[in-house]
């Protein structure tokens, strides 16, 4: 009891910390550097701290129900609406992520030459605050209220720090964003209002559907307003155009923490509420999901290879990862699903290096376009290796954590006939992702430097990665690493939640034999070294 | 012979009609003044009518409501139109067009 | 000859309980002493008379919350004045909602007319009678209280909105509002005339001798829901409220006038003119026009449709503040008419939406237009959103303040604007109302570009060219407290809805 009750603090903590040390910083435009700094890694570190912890002490054996429930009355009881925080075998990796991610942009934007950082900062910890508790959710409208608080200081951010098109791009995001959002609102009270079980928690909600399924009309109904939703909060194609224009533009903390982190709220939406509360309205829907996951995969693979911006390219072909997600979850297993799981905790973490490391770049190019770097491998090594490093995890080779992801997706896609036809397009998206990925380490790491950069070349200008930037880099591709050799220690919850969640999936003894195989792959990747 | 609220009701309409129309249609802002004060006349009437045919006093009592407000309503409508008279020498609403850019 | 009369006086207070309108009575006993205040004070304490009005209406707030509290637990209706007046928990809940709307009112008003060469006292005296005139319309139960009480509140908004003597558009503005209004007023009592004749007519069944009282007229109504004569009363009336309301096609007078008229008086117009009328939509919804809900349902949706799309698509090609403020509020009011046809169709607690999202709809309106009226200058009528240009970085406190403001209006959590929507559009979803859900999504989509829009141009920076702009006064100490409390509150309603339910 006691133990729980600590836990669950802990819990409301890794939201509260961040939120405090936010709203500290917002009005601290006189603090000085150094106790910005301590306010900043305070909020950052507490919410990693507290992942953590929890993450040490989860007991997958609850699944079906929730690790370090709490339950607040914020004055919405009477619509059935709680303040219900606790984790899950789903919940736990994603909220893991958050808080890694999270640390890592922190460490990264203490050192941005923002104007005014007190502001900058602060507003990232409101967004970890508003990450940290869109996972640790189980009543949907706070999981819901939770993601629009970090998308707030995302727009703001872009707006006033972003790159030169940001007026722009942060109109087009906050537009698609606000559809997507309520879309996926009205999807929840439809839920709540069709369910009959007057309540908004997840868990009551399965609870009540598990007993009494909606009809099948009616899931169709309200899967498709959840999938419409949640797609664009994603940038499923070809409602995608708003993401990678405003990733161009954001500046660093806020595109780690929202390509890395908050994109992953309208996958997990999917996973955790629609495809099992619906699993009726999920099936009606595959042919879409389908095709659309592939426009993601091979489509925007395609528009990838054209960007020569690094930026504008980091931005696509992480839309286009999504793609391989999306198509997890199209499975209707648990075994896609578990796929489904890794492959955003493994793209969160790989992306936000990409997005750190391209920064790490243009301090050193003062470019953005592709065609003007070059060579710079010989002058920062240690950058150069990391963002290599970074590009083979996100193409999906072997030892990190995504291809596990991708592989365990694959092995869910072969294992049904009915989606084994998607096997072929996927693997060609993992062939476009190679060829850009290499492609743009060639061009700017390897190769003569160009002439328009030459002068910065022979002073001192042009540094290795220096230890404010080798520190969060380094964070994230030992994160990447972990994922990648020892899956189990998520998959391992994840998995024993989704055979709750999935229980018609027949490919369960299946899915023993895919960790067998991830393990396979780890063991592979080991004699390779 | 008798005549029937039937009758009342059809004078009453008319003039209301009257002058909603005006009000829609005329420029002059004196002419739709006057037509407001036929379309609340309307009103009076047809009230007066049914209290008799129901044997209620309240539609009597309302009409002196009714006569008051609009005394109000003309005593400040025709100040505003004074006031704006003066500045705009005008009294077309067509030509009242300061706003709206 | 004594005894009768005392006996009569006795009798005369003993039915009619005239403590139960007792903040109504201050009110005009306040605003009666303001002029008496500028009579008999030397010109130099003029000035002095909008401080007796500020500080005078807190006192009333407070006399009427400790009402609120302490006065017997009112469970539903509660008939005086033999039948005039009926006092609810909505109806003190609004009283409240009408005093902060005044009291907001004579301070930004104060804030106006010391830019403008214009009398002072009349102004608060003005403000003063109208939040009268809406306390008691909303507690009116019979047609003639009604009446009466709208259009003390109307002829003073005629005045209100006029006030700027000096300048062509505020003048044109009052006149515009003056046809429109009294147009309104025709059309209203028409209907009401048709009700009355119909429901006194002794020939037919449940026909009434007080047939003006919203419950004999429900009670008539329920048994001839398809008497014709009813319903075109009933749709009259509906049109005469939603002139007040600002819905389409009833909407063309709101542009001009709300950028015609002084800030503060738009801000009135805005809020409280509207909430009054959504609140008499709701009584007569609930009350004498129950048995119409297939008539009204119908009706109201297609209005609630297109007002949605009308205010939102006017209001993005909109360069001047006031004008959009006034269509966004056009889109606000198809918003709260999704409550009301909730209402009408069953779901009996879309009321309490409906007055969550009337204040929500005060707090966010208010800061809004507070910034507005510091950022003025001297010419009221011409605010461009082009003004705004880096208006965050020269004035952060007044630029959080509108962002705040703005936010809520446009419905982002953790702001309340956000709550009232949710609950509007859960109560719009049990009512099955699916396709103006819809309209509503695609609306509030539209309208993000406006907000941010503005948002947009008050904190993020150009890199390019300069366009003039206007300097704001520098807010006071008190000015500050006054905003804070306004941004506060949204935050607070966003982040714990529960503490509006405090009020009664």
């Amino acid at each position: 009891m006691d133990t729980h009750f600590l836990h669950s603090t802990l819990l409301l903590g890794s939201i509260i910390a961040p939120l405090l040390a936010g709203v500290a910083l917002l009005f601290g435009a006189s603090f000085g550097a150094s106790l910005r700094r301590s306010i900043t890694l305070a909020g950052f570190g507490i919410a990693l701290l507290a992942a953590v912890i929890l993450a040490a002490n989860f007991d997958a054996a609850l699944a079906g129900g929730y690790n370090f429930e709490t339950k607040i009355d914020t004055g919405l009881s009477a619509v059935g609406i709680f303040l219900h925080l606790g984790l899950n075998g789903i919940s736990l990796p994603l909220f893991l992520l958050a808080g890694v991610v999270g640390l890592a942009a922190g460490l990264y934007a203490l050192h941005s030459k923002a104007e005014r950082p007190h502001l900058y900062l602060g507003l990232l910890l409101i967004m970890q605050a508003g990450l940290m508790g869109t996972f640790a959710s189980i009543d949907i409208f706070f999981f819901y209220f939770f993601h629009e608080f970090a998308l707030i200081p995302t727009f703001i951010m872009i707006g006033i720090w972003g790159g030169a098109g940001r007026r722009a791009a942060a109109m087009e995001m906050a537009v698609y964003l606000t559809l997507g959002a309520l879309l996926s609102l009205i999807g929840l009270i439809a839920l709540y209002a069709n369910s009959g079980a007057e309540s908004f928690s997840l868990a009551a909600l399965r609870e009540h559907l598990a007993g009494q399924p909606l009809g099948e009309v009616v899931q169709s109904n309200i899967f498709a307003l959840l999938f419409f939703g949640f797609g664009i909060l994603v940038a499923i194609f070809p409602l995608h155009s708003w993401a990678p224009k405003a990733y161009a533009m954001a500046p660093t903390g806020a595109v780690m923490l929202h390509a890395g982190v908050l994109k992953k709220f309208g996958l997990y939406g999917l996973l955790q509420i629609a495809a099992p509360l619906l699993p009726d309205g999920a099936a009606n829907w595959f042919p879409w999901i389908a095709w659309m996951a592939l426009g993601n995969l091979l489509l925007i693979g395609l528009v990838t290879l054209a960007q020569r911006d690094l930026k504008m390219m980091l931005g696509y072909s992480s839309v286009m990862h999504m793609g391989y997600a999306f198509l997890g979850i199209a499975t209707f297993s648990a075994i896609g699903a578990g796929g489904a799981v890794l492959m955003m905790v493994a793209h969160g973490l790989s992306v936000a290096l990409l997005f750190m490391l391209s920064t790490c770049i243009h301090h050193r190019c003062n470019t953005f376009n592709m065609d003007e770097m070059g060579g710079l491998a010989s002058k920062a090594p240690l950058l150069s290796a990391l963002f290599v490093a970074a590009t083979m995890a996100s193409i999906g080779l072997p030892g990190f954590g995504n291809f596990v992801g991708e592989f365990v997706i694959f092995v869910s896609l072969g294992a049904d006939t009915a989606t084994r036809w998607l096997l072929a397009p996927a693997a060609l998206g993992i062939v476009l992702s190679a060829i850009y990925g290499l492609r743009a380490v060639a061009s700017i790491f390897f190769g003569p430097p160009s002439e328009a950069f030459r002068e910065r070349w022979t002073g001192d200008a042009v540094t290795d990665l220096q230890n404010h930037e080798k520190l969060p880099a380094v964070l994230l591709l030992a994160s990447l690493l972990f994922v990648g050799l020892l899956p189990g220690v998520l998959s391992g919850p994840a998995s024993a939640e989704l055979t709750h969640l999935y229980p018609e999936a027949v490919e369960v003894s299946v899915f023993d034999q895919t960790v067998r195989g991830e393990t396979n792959a780890g063991q592979m990747e080991d004699v390779h070294e | 012979m008798t005549v029937g609220i039937n009758a009342f009701l059809l004078v009453a309409g008319w003039l209301f009609a009257i002058g909603l129309l005006g009000v829609l249609l005329r420029k002059n802002t004196l002419v739709i003044y006057m037509s407001l004060e036929l379309m609340l006349n309307a009103v009076n009437l047809a009230l007066v009518a049914f209290s008799r045919y129901n044997n209620t006093m309240d539609g009597n009592l309302f009409v002196f409501f009714i006569i008051t407000v609009a005394a109000a309503e003309v005593a400040v409508g025709l100040a505003i139109i004074v006031a704006l008279y003066r500045r705009r020498q005008t009294v077309l609403v067509n030509e009242l067009n300061s706003l709206s850019r | 000859m004594n005894e009768i009369l005392a006996e009569f006086l006795r009798g005369y207070t003993a039915t009619n309980q005239w403590l139960a309108i007792l903040p109504e009575i201050l009110l005009a006993l306040l605003a009666l002493s303001l002029l008496a205040v500028e009579m008999a004070s030397p010109k130099a304490a003029r000035a002095q008379v909008g401080r007796v009005a500020f500080y005078g209406q807190l006192f009333i707030l407070a006399v009427c919350l400790i009402g609120c509290f302490t006065g017997p637990a009112t469970t539903g209706a509660e008939p005086l004045f033999s039948g005039m007046i009926e006092q609810s928990g909505t109806t003190q809940f609004m009283r409240v909602f009408f005093l902060l709307c005044s009291l907001f009112v004579s301070y930004l008003g104060g804030i106006y007319l010391e830019r403008q060469p214009l009398a002072r006292t009349e102004f608060h005296h003005l403000v003063l009678l109208v939040a009268a005139g809406m306390m008691l319309l909303v507690q009116s139960a019979h047609f003639v209280m009604l009446f009466v009480a709208l259009e003390t509140v109307t002829v003073a908004f005629y005045v209100l909105v006029a006030y700027g003597r000096n300048s062509v558009g505020s003048l044109e503005a009052g006149l515009k509002y003056l046809i429109m209004g009294a147009l309104s007023s025709a059309i209203l009592l028409f209907g009401i005339v048709l009700l009355y004749g119909v429901a006194g007519n002794p020939a037919l069944a449940a026909s009434s001798s007080d047939s003006l009282q919203y419950s004999a007229l429900a009670e008539f109504i329920s048994l001839h829901d398809g008497n014709l004569l009813v319903r075109l009363g009933a749709l009259l009336v509906v049109a005469g409220i939603c002139f007040k309301i600002g819905a389409v096609p009833f909407q063309i007078w709101v542009p001009d006038v709300y950028q015609g008229a002084p800030t503060p008086v738009t801000s009135f117009l805005a809020v409280a003119s509207k909430a009054a009328g959504f609140v008499v939509l709701l009584q007569l919804v609930q009350g004498p026009f129950a048995g119409l809900g297939a008539l009204l349902v119908p009706v109201l949706s297609i209005v609630a449709a297109v007002t949605i799309l009308f205010g939102n698509c006017a209001a993005v090609v909109q360069g001047n503040l006031k004008r959009l403020m006034g269509l966004s509020g056009i889109a606000h009011a198809g918003y709260l008419l999704l409550g009301v046809i909730a209402v009408a169709s069953g779901v009996a607690w879309a009321e309490g939406a409906v007055l969550f999202y009337l204040f929500t709809y005060l707090l966010g309106s208010f800061a809004v237009f507070a910034v507005m009226t510091f950022a003025a200058g001297t010419d009221d009528t011409d605010q461009q959103i082009s003004h705004y240009q880096d208006f965050a970085k020269e004035q952060p406190f007044l630029g959080g303040v509108l962002a705040i403001g703005l936010g809520s209006l446009a419905g982002i959590p953790p702001l309340g604007g956000f709550i009232g929507k949710l609950f509007l559009f859960i109560a719009a979803f049990q009512a099955g109302l699916y396709g103006l859900l819809g309209v509503a999504i695609l609306g509030v989509v539209i309208s993000i570009y406006y907000y941010f829009g503005w948002i947009r141009e008050a904190f993020f920076s150009h890199y390019n060219e300069t366009v003039p702009t206007k300097t704001a006064i520098l807010p006071s100490m008190r000015d500050r407290l006054l905003l804070g409390f306004l941004a506060a509150a949204s935050l607070l309603l966003g982040l714990y809805p529960a503490a509006l339910s405090l009020l009664p």
